[in-house]
């Protein structure tokens, strides 16, 4: 039998009335219906030139949509008026932080349509170099997520340790951001001498890399009330607005076409495993990346002792001409499923390219998750699915 | 500043206010496209250090900016917003365009959307060329940019004539902090052209 | 290279068998019945369907109901020939290329061209994939021309499938602006990309690259061929420059 109230219980209980029905009244007064946030195109929470038109009510997101084509270049067409070695030069650009990656799927097209099939060492090659984009392009997103909820130092140490990757994809290349290095049944060049142990010894930093990230952000409590149970997308809705990638498979659907679906790489000629995690919230995107991350270094890693020897570049003749047909292919590129439809009609470059961007597809999910969503949150949400901007508009 | 557009300046005190102004360049990031990574690196990594220039990147406001890096590829949709954002910028400001894209469509040059060169839109001081230009590149064009602020002539950028200033002789003219960054910079990337009195289109 | 370890396997993955998309498309075509005009099995590679623009949404969804529930993208391809592209030998290019290269493409264009087939000028392409089978379905439908309003044929309008895939939304904003295809039932058929005040359907073939008629294509001094004498002595200076500077080895 609980005691009777007291006189002090009693008036704070009326107090409380008293505050709720002053609330309510200053709630009624305040009501000025919704109001619309315009962020982007230039902002700086929004990397690159995306803008989203946000209608609030209050602190809450009534609607998100997301307007772009402020990047539109128009690769599609282009690639219609160019020659297929000209092709990749623009394919590069699509995703700039993992340029290597953008190269092969359409590579493997046209050698899918002229039925070339580039060396294993070649192959070799490209899975590596692959694997250092993949390294290259997410690295600066376990630096920079830290950015979208307020913490500034792990960015620094993204671009600090991403140098070291992209002095490792120069060596080979030429060129730190943009190689154009893959070549219809082969490569251009072979490693240069002294290379693999140079590698080795950045993948052990980059290790060091995701175990400071890991400490420095993932065991933050401040990160972890940000990300927790912020936009949260279960496997089924993933599933049917085409997320692929870290977000897919941050929403527990186990899927990755590196050990899937793999058109000819030499993934499955090394032991490694697909992370999943089955929040699907924001924190659980950074968890896989990071898991991803780590999970690259040691494919480098095991790849890098093995290397076949022999040719890398199979016989194909100088001018390239791709007999009719169509072909797609598609891999798991650092931002999701990257895949070319390439559509022949025997001449030097191609009919029709239809280029499946992953962030296209990722991004189209943000109207749907962002209802309800708190203003803070948008950019969180944001930040977590991770685009590149050239990806979206292409 | 009403004396500065009336009287003219004697020589030391018009070089004193123009060592200031070159050496503490608020810098607003325009990134639009693959050359903003560059940019970050340049201004955000800790190899590039671009604070040793004196070039600080932090406004988040075109209002607060003195130089905008226009880097990446300005399309048709976004031209408008570009010429509106520079227009917010306080004189006197300028501006660099980094990358082929900014400067002439690069390799979008025949493409349906997309505008070849942010010239068309606003004045570029400074053209760094390259796709994408190293960091170096860029640390080497606002050098040079620094170099130009060094030699105008305040009333004249007062009154917001054109300016038109001699160009580089040697690189003994070179601002104390130039020899730093020129000899880190790749000589294929690090010439960047200035054209002088870029005009209003 | 002193590094190789040798460690050479050749074969590297082993194709999907064929046996495997062939009862794929045998079990689509009995679970779709009429709706399949035609489907393609490409050895290791794809699985082409090509289904009647009647069906389409209802093929869609049984699909989606049969386990290809991951949305890949939708676009179309516009199949006539454009006045500029490099998709074809022009006389500048046939001249370049070599005996062995022409019998390679040119004898079994026809056949081969249109994999799933296709007769009018506007195709619907669309992919889906089976996370759960790991394979992927490329599935095709012609869209006819109908007779508009002011006298000129346009592409008929397709039923849209957003409610079947929600990503679709987008898709099928961007090839209605790339290629003019309309989607009855889509909420907001607005542009994505191009501004609001851009005229025309970039991706249809008779779109014009305007910069491209003001100025020639620079890329074709690349594919111009060098004498073979001047071939040989660009080389011997290369070799001369190379061993002069000791790096061979």
């Amino acid at each position: 039998m609980s005691p009777p109230p007291t006189a002090s219980a009693l008036r704070e209980q009326q107090a409380y009335v008293a505050a709720q029905a002053a609330d309510a009244r200053v709630n009624v007064e305040l009501d000025t219906g919704d109001m619309t946030l315009n962020i982007g195109p230039q902002h700086p929470a929004t990397h690159g030139t995306l803008r989203i038109a946000c209608q609030l009510d209050g602190e809450q997101v009534i609607s998100a949509e997301p307007l772009m084509g402020y990047m539109h270049r128009g690769y599609e067409k282009l690639c219609e008026v160019r020659t297929y070695p000209q092709c990749t030069t623009l394919i590069n650009r699509i995703d700039w932080l993992g340029s290597f990656a953008n190269e092969v799927p359409f590579i493997l097209a046209a050698e899918q349509l002229m039925g070339v099939e580039a060396p294993p060492r070649a192959q070799w090659i490209r899975t590596i170099l692959f694997e250092l984009s993949r390294i290259a392009n997410v690295s600066l997103f376990l630096g920079d997520m830290g950015v979208q909820v307020g913490a500034l130092t792990p960015v620094f140490f993204a671009f600090r340790d991403r140098e070291r990757v992209l002095n490792q994809i120069e060596e080979v290349t030429g060129g730190r951001f943009h190689p154009n290095f893959d070549r219809i049944g082969g490569l251009k060049d072979d490693i240069p001498r002294g290379w693999i142990a140079e590698t080795h010894a950045v993948m052990a930093k980059m290790r060091g890399f995701c175990d400071e990230m890991e400490d420095l952000l993932m065991g933050n409590e401040i990160f972890q009330t940000r990300c927790r149970s912020v936009g949260v997308i279960p496997g089924d809705v993933a599933l049917s607005y085409g997320l692929s990638g870290a977000n897919l498979r941050a929403s527990g659907v186990d899927w990755d076409l590196r050990r899937d679906a793999n058109p000819g790489l030499a993934w499955d000629q090394v032991d490694w495993r697909v992370w999943t995690h089955p929040d699907g919230d924001s924190f659980a995107r950074y968890w896989v990346r990071l898991q991803e991350t780590r999970e690259a270094t040691k494919i480098v890693d095991q790849l890098l002792d093995g290397i076949p020897s022999g040719p890398i570049m199979a016989k194909v003749p100088r001018i390239i001409k791709v007999p009719a047909g169509e072909a797609y292919v598609s891999t798991e590129n650092p931002l999701g499923e990257m895949g070319y439809y390439v559509v022949s009609k025997g001449g030097l470059g191609p009919f029709r390219v239809k280029i499946r961007t992953p962030s296209f597809s990722n991004i189209s999910v943000v109207p749907w998750v962002m209802r309800g969503t708190y203003v803070p949150d948008i950019i969180t949400i944001l930040g977590s699915l991770y685009f590149i901007l050239g990806d979206i508009d292409r | 500043m009403a004396l500065v557009d009336k009287v003219k300046l004697p020589k030391p005190l018009s070089w004193l206010l123009n060592f200031g102004r070159a050496r503490s360049l608020w810098v607003y990031q325009w990134g639009l496209a693959c050359c903003a990574i560059e940019m970050g690196a340049a201004f955000g990594s800790p190899r590039y250090d671009v604070m040793r220039l004196g070039v600080i990147p932090f406004p988040a406001s075109p209002r607060q900016a003195d130089l905008v890096v226009i880097s990446g590829t300005v399309t048709d949709k976004m031209a408008p917003v570009i010429r509106r954002l520079y227009e917010q910028m306080p004189e006197p400001k300028y501006v660099i365009s980094m990358g082929s894209c900014a400067n002439c469509g690069g390799p979008y040059w025949d493409s349906y959307s997309v505008t070849k060169g942010v010239d068309q839109v606003i004045p570029v001081d400074v053209y760094v060329p390259g796709c994408p230009p190293r960091p170096e590149a860029l640390l080497e064009g606002i050098v040079l940019l620094q170099e130009r602020i060094q030699r105008e002539d305040m009333q004249e950028r007062w009154r917001g004539e054109p300016i038109v200033v001699p160009p580089s002789t040697s690189s003994s003219t070179r601002v104390p902090a130039a020899p730093n960054a020129s000899s880190t910079a790749p000589t294929s990337a690090g010439a960047p052209a200035v054209p002088a009195g870029s005009a209003q289109p | 290279m002193a590094d190789d370890t040798g460690d050479d396997q050749a074969d590297g993955a082993a194709a999907p068998g064929d046996e495997a998309r062939d009862a794929l498309a045998a079990e689509l075509s009995e679970l779709l019945g009429d709706a399949v005009v035609e489907s393609h099995v490409e050895a290791g590679q794809n699985l082409w369907l090509r289904i009647d623009i009647e069906h389409w949404h209802a093929a869609m969804s049984a699909l989606h109901d049969a386990g290809f529930a991951y949305f890949g993208f939708l676009s179309a391809v516009d199949w006539t020939d454009a006045p500029e592209g490099r998709y074809e030998d022009t006389e500048f290019d046939a001249a370049g290329v070599g005996e062995e290269d022409d019998e390679a493409s040119s004898a079994t264009a026809e056949e081969t061209v249109r994999r799933g087939g296709g007769e009018t000028r506007f195709q619907l392409l669309a992919q889906l994939h089976s996370p759960a089978r790991h394979v992927a379905v490329l599935i095709k439908a012609d869209v006819p021309e109908a007779a508009s309003s002011d006298g000129s044929s346009a592409p008929a309008s397709v039923p849209s499938i957003i409610d079947v895939f929600a990503g679709a939304d987008w898709h099928e904003r961007e090839a209605h602006e790339m290629f003019g295809l309309v989607f009855d039932g889509h909420p907001n058929l607005a542009h994505i990309y191009l501004p609001t005040e851009f005229e025309g359907h970039p991706l249809r073939k008779d779109f014009p690259l305007l910069a491209r008629a003001v100025k020639p294509w620079p890329g074709v001094v690349d594919i111009e061929e060098i004498p073979p004498e001047l071939e040989a002595q660009l080389e011997a200076e290369v070799m001369a420059e190379f061993e002069a500077s000791g790096a061979g080895t």
